[in-house]
This record gives C-alpha cells, structure tokens and sequence, in this order.
C-alpha cells in the first residue's frame, strides 16, 4: 500500500492519476520560471491559495496536476481545473500531522510545514474518490 | 465516468414541487434568524429562506409591483436576508481560498463594496431616467433573452443588489461608519434597479435563479433554436472533443484574469432541455473587456468582446442528480465532472459589446487552433504584465472592475455611460473610500473581520421596523 502523504478536497473524480516532483510556487516569477524552463509536464503544482490567476498560465500551458492549501471545488482555481480537467487537490493536509487550514486564522508554519514536507517530493494524484483526494508517494 | 455505468439521471425529481434538491455542502446559515433552524443551502435553504419572510417580495411579483417606485421595510429586509443566504450559498465556500499571491482580491473587494454602496445610487438614478423611466430598466433586462455575449446576465444583474446594497452596507456597518437605519432611500434605488433588470430579464416573476432552483432558462425558443443549429456533435475522447473542452477552459481563464480573478468575466445561462433529452448551457466568456487598460494585451492578441460557446450535456452519460445554474452564472453539477458528459459543442464569437446579433461569427470547431494560441498568448502577456504591478495598482484595477463592470452593461445600454463618466466623475475614487485604503488592512478588517461577518450573514443587519424610507444619512458623529 503507497503511502498517502497529504489529503483535501478533491475537485472531481477523474480516473487520470499523474505522477511527477511536487514544485512548490511561492510567486508569480516562480511560475514564469518554471513555464520558461519548458519542464512544466514534469511537475504536481503546489500553491498556497485557492485562486486562479496565480496559476494562470500553467494551467492554460498544460500542468498536470495541482494541490493547494486552501480553497474548494467552488473556488475559482477548482472550476478551472474541472474545466481543464486537471486533477486538482485543494486544501491538502498533510496525514502526519495535526495541523488544519482555518480560514482567516491559520499560522504560517501551516503552510511551510505543508512545502517543506512535499516540495521535492516524487508522487501520483489519486482523484478516483467523490470527496477525497490524495497525494500518494512514488518511490 | 465509468462509475456511472447502469446509473439513470435522476435531476428532473429536483423540479418536483415537494423536493428539497441535494446538499452541495455540510455548513448551515443563521444570518439575523439566530435561535431558528439553521438554514442549509440549495433548495431546500430557498423554501426555508422565503418561509421566513415577512412581504411577499421573494414570491413571483408582478410588473405592477416591479413599478412601484419604492420596497416597504418589511421588503427591504426580506430581499436584505435573502441576498445574505444568497451569498453565503454561491460563496462561502469559494471563500475559503486564501490568498492569491497575484492579485490582492480581499482587499480590492471591501473597497469596491463601499465605494458601489455610496457612488451607485444616483448613478443608478441617473442611468434609469437616460433609459427613459422604470420601463426602460426592465427592457434593458429583457434585452439579454434575445442576445449572447451580453454582461446583462445574472452576476452583473446579481450583483447590483448582492454586493453594491448587500456587501457594501454589511463593509460599512463593520467599519461602523453608518448605522443600519443610514442609506434607506439609496438602498431602494439600488435594490430597486436590480429588481427591474432581473424581472425584465427572466419574465416568471422571479428575479433570481435560486427562487427557480437554480435555472436561468432567459433565451427565447426562436433564438436558441439559431444557436443549437449551429451544434456539432462530439464524442468524448475524440480530438474535437478535447479541442473544444481545452478552449472552454482557456478561455474561462483568461476571462477570470481580465477580470481580476472575478466572476464578472463568464455568465452561464440554462440549463435548457433540448428535444433530445440532453441539456444545453449557453456560456459567454468575456475574454476582451475594453474599459479595462490591461486589456490591450487581448486587443493585441485580436480577441473578440466574448466567445459563447453552446455546450450540450447528456444527463443520462453522467447520471445527473442535480444541475445548478446559480446567481453568479456559474454552473455545478452533481456528479461533479460533466466534461466527459458533453456530447455536443458550438462556439461563436462577438467582436464588440454592441454588436448586432445578425454580426456574431460562428466558429467550426476544427478552426478553433487559431484562436486557442491567441488566447494562450494573450493570457501569458497578461500575467506577466500584472506580475510587474505594484499592490496598489491591484488593488485599485481590481476595484474598478467590480465598481464599474458590475452597472457597466447596464449603463451601456441606457446610453448612460459617457454621462457617467463626464458629468459623474465615475471613474475617480470617493475620498471617504480613498482613505479606507490605509483603514482596511488594520486588525484583519480585509482579510477576516468583513468575510467572517459577509459569510457568517451576521452583518447585514436589517432596518429598523418604523423606518423612514425617506432617511439618507444626515449626521456624522
């Protein structure tokens, strides 16, 4: 059984089940960076917010996958991602640890602790629960 | 999609009289009815939201009542619960996604809330005497049942009373710089334009898709019958299939970008069931925003006003248990995903915000490789150029958009807009607004004291019962 590093919302079931490096984008240059490299097929997107223009032309470039720390499926980045069929995990929490997204009242270390813990990391989406989606470890 | 083999559809029981539609979440909603049953959202949140109401203003009304020059009280706080249960259905949890790191969107939100709720109402009187009196609202509604690529749609409509009236006097009462018995005359002018357009538009009695469970069925048969004409047939899977979905998207998202990571670029209209048993939403996405100085980059890209595209859905493929067309022109299904349900596709395009409809270009979907790479473009250029803004260059673009593109079709049409912006100064800041710029990111007031109060619905506090209508705000203390 592969283990499941992070869980959240998932924004709709999908049999797709992509599998790359998490990248971890904390700016708008970080994302122009990585569609320059020209290595965008490569990578699960990791942001912090719900929304939909920081991740503007990743998506609209083809990435693969997306996890965030916040949002929902009703949240502008969850209908782009159903629209582009994207599979999509919002609000990801990490399985080993006690920590939650509160809206308007969660600590920073919440979200650094959630990049430190997947940024890097080799994994596969699995998209295939009505509610739930997983971010499982590849070796 | 294989999960729903030998499933049938199921959608057409939430159209039963006695049925109470799906819960699409796990929240409830108090609002001012603290100590009663909490509300939940969807169907059953409007049968229970209209049970409590005091006037008759959320049953069908007539265009007698629609004339009448001003709500009661007893309406005005009836539409005021409404619209908060309203909100909180279509957003609260949209509004559990943070930060942006691009564009700072809470704090763009809160100014333009304030700022519509005080510059709006003699705009909006303005605009009703240029359209020649109540009547002439409600044609400008009207005029959206015969159009596509049109803003007069159900977030722009929405919008006018959920957030100029709704979310702006709920900001200012948290600021308390007014009270709630401030600003009843210039709430009925707003609330009563918005009742006018949303009337004249869906012509059922209704003015919001919630009443009707979530339809917007606003299109004349003749007209739709020019669009469905147009459809060609698809097949999941197939390359003009994912040409066609891979556009939608696309498009959508740079609709969302030239609008700042705001709704106000897409509005979805149905859903209309065909004689074949599928069912057909209309989606303009408004990709070229003229007014807006950071659009030059999609006039560059030569992109239309808007693309619409017709998206025809088979409810038997995705066993559809409930369809939500909601206020904010946004469609959600359950099962969730209906890409793979689509089953049929047109686009076309609209080239200005005023041009006839004899004038809209119909786009095969073999040639929609063109304009895919434009929009592509265009959505690169756009992001870098907004990457290299300072925050209160966001802050006040995004401000603009909601202060002016929620009333700007409106004002078109009205030929009120030119007026607005000579004799209006429509695009200058307030300056009480103007100073809660430095007010709004002190204690949380952007980011957490206004969503919590907007979402909670525990600050649209309603008016006083013996309130006088006539009342503006007169003192300063």
């Amino acid at each position: 059984m592969a283990e499941v590093l992070a869980e959240g919302f998932n924004v709709f079931d999908t049999a797709k089940s992509p599998s790359g490096t998490v990248k971890y984008l904390a700016s708008p240059a970080d994302v122009i960076s990585l569609i320059q490299s020209g290595k965008l097929a490569e990578h699960i997107l990791l942001v912090r917010g719900g929304t939909t223009t920081f991740l503007a032309p990743a998506l609209s470039m083809g990435a693969i996958g997306v996890i965030t720390m916040s949002g929902a499926p009703e949240s502008h980045l969850g209908i782009l991602s159903r629209e582009f069929q994207t599979p999509c995990v919002m609000t990801a929490h990490l399985t080993g640890s006690e920590s939650r997204y509160v809206v308007g009242n969660t600590d920073e270390s919440h979200f650094e602790e959630i990049a430190r813990s997947l940024d890097g990391r080799k994994v596969r989406l699995d998209c295939t629960d009505h509610e739930v989606g997983r971010v499982v470890a590849e070796n | 999609m294989t999960t729903m083999e030998n499933k049938r559809s199921t959608y057409q029981q939430r159209y039963e009289a006695a049925d109470d539609g799906l819960r699409f979440q796990d929240l409830t909603y108090t609002g001012n009815f603290v100590g009663l049953e909490p509300v939940t959202d969807g169907i059953k949140g409007d049968k229970m939201m209209r049970s409590r109401a005091k006037s008759g203003v959320l049953e069908r009304v007539s265009k007698d009542d629609v004339l009448r020059d001003q709500f009661t009280i007893d309406e005005l706080n009836d539409l005021n619960n409404y619209l908060a249960w309203n909100i909180w259905d279509v957003l609260v949890m949209r509004a559990t996604e943070g930060v942006s790191g691009m564009i700072p969107r809470q704090e763009y939100e809160i100014l333009a809330f304030m700022h519509e709720f005080y510059r709006w109402p003699e705009i909006l009187r303005m605009t009703t005497d240029e359209a020649g009196g109540p009547q002439g609202v409600m044609d400008i509604g009207a005029s959206a049942r015969r159009e596509i690529g049109t803003k007069v749609n159900a977030v722009h409509d929405w919008c006018i009373g959920a957030v100029g009236f709704g979310m702006g006097r709920c900001g200012l009462l948290a600021l308390e710089v007014i009270g709630p018995d401030d600003y009843i005359e210039e709430s009925n002018e707003i609330l009563k334009f918005m009742q006018r357009i949303l009337w004249g538009k869906r012509q059922d009695g209704y003015i919001l898709n919630s009443q009707d469970r979530y339809r917007c069925r606003i299109h004349e048969p003749d007209f739709l019958a020019t669009l469905t004409a147009q459809v060609e047939p698809l097949e999941a899977g197939s390359p003009k299939h994912g040409a066609f979905t891979q556009f939608n998207a696309a498009a959508e998202l740079l609709s969302f970008l030239d609008h700042y990571d705001c709704r106000l670029g897409l509005g979805d209209t149905g859903p209309y069931e065909l004689p074949d048993g599928n069912l057909l939403i209309l989606r303009d996405l408004f990709v070229n925003e003229e007014v807006f100085h950071w659009s030059d980059v999609c006039e560059d890209a030569g992109l239309p006003h808007a693309y619409t595209l017709a998206i025809v859905i088979d409810p038997e493929k995705m066993a559809l248990a409930e369809i939500r067309v909601n206020d904010i022109s946004t469609t959600f299904t359950r099962p969730k995903n209906y890409i793979d349900a689509i089953v049929g596709g047109a686009v076309f395009s609209r080239e200005k915000w005023n041009t006839p409809m004899g004038q809209v270009n119909h786009i095969a979907i073999d040639e929609l490789d063109d304009h895919l790479e434009r929009v592509r473009a265009a959505t690169f250029k756009l992001y870098s150029k907004t990457a290299r803004m300072c925050r209160r260059d966001l802050i006040w673009n995004g401000q603009y958009v909601y202060y002016v593109d929620m009333i700007l079709p409106h004002m078109r049409l009205a030929g009120a807009y030119e007026k607005a912006c000579r004799d209006y100064d429509l695009w200058e800041i307030d300056q009480r607004v103007a100073n809660y710029y430095y007010d709004i990111t002190k204690r949380g007031f952007a980011q957490e004291t206004v969503p919590s109060k907007i979402f909670s619905g525990a600050g649209y506090l309603p008016f006083s019962d013996n309130a006088d209508r006539r009342r503006s705000k007169y003192r300063w203390l």
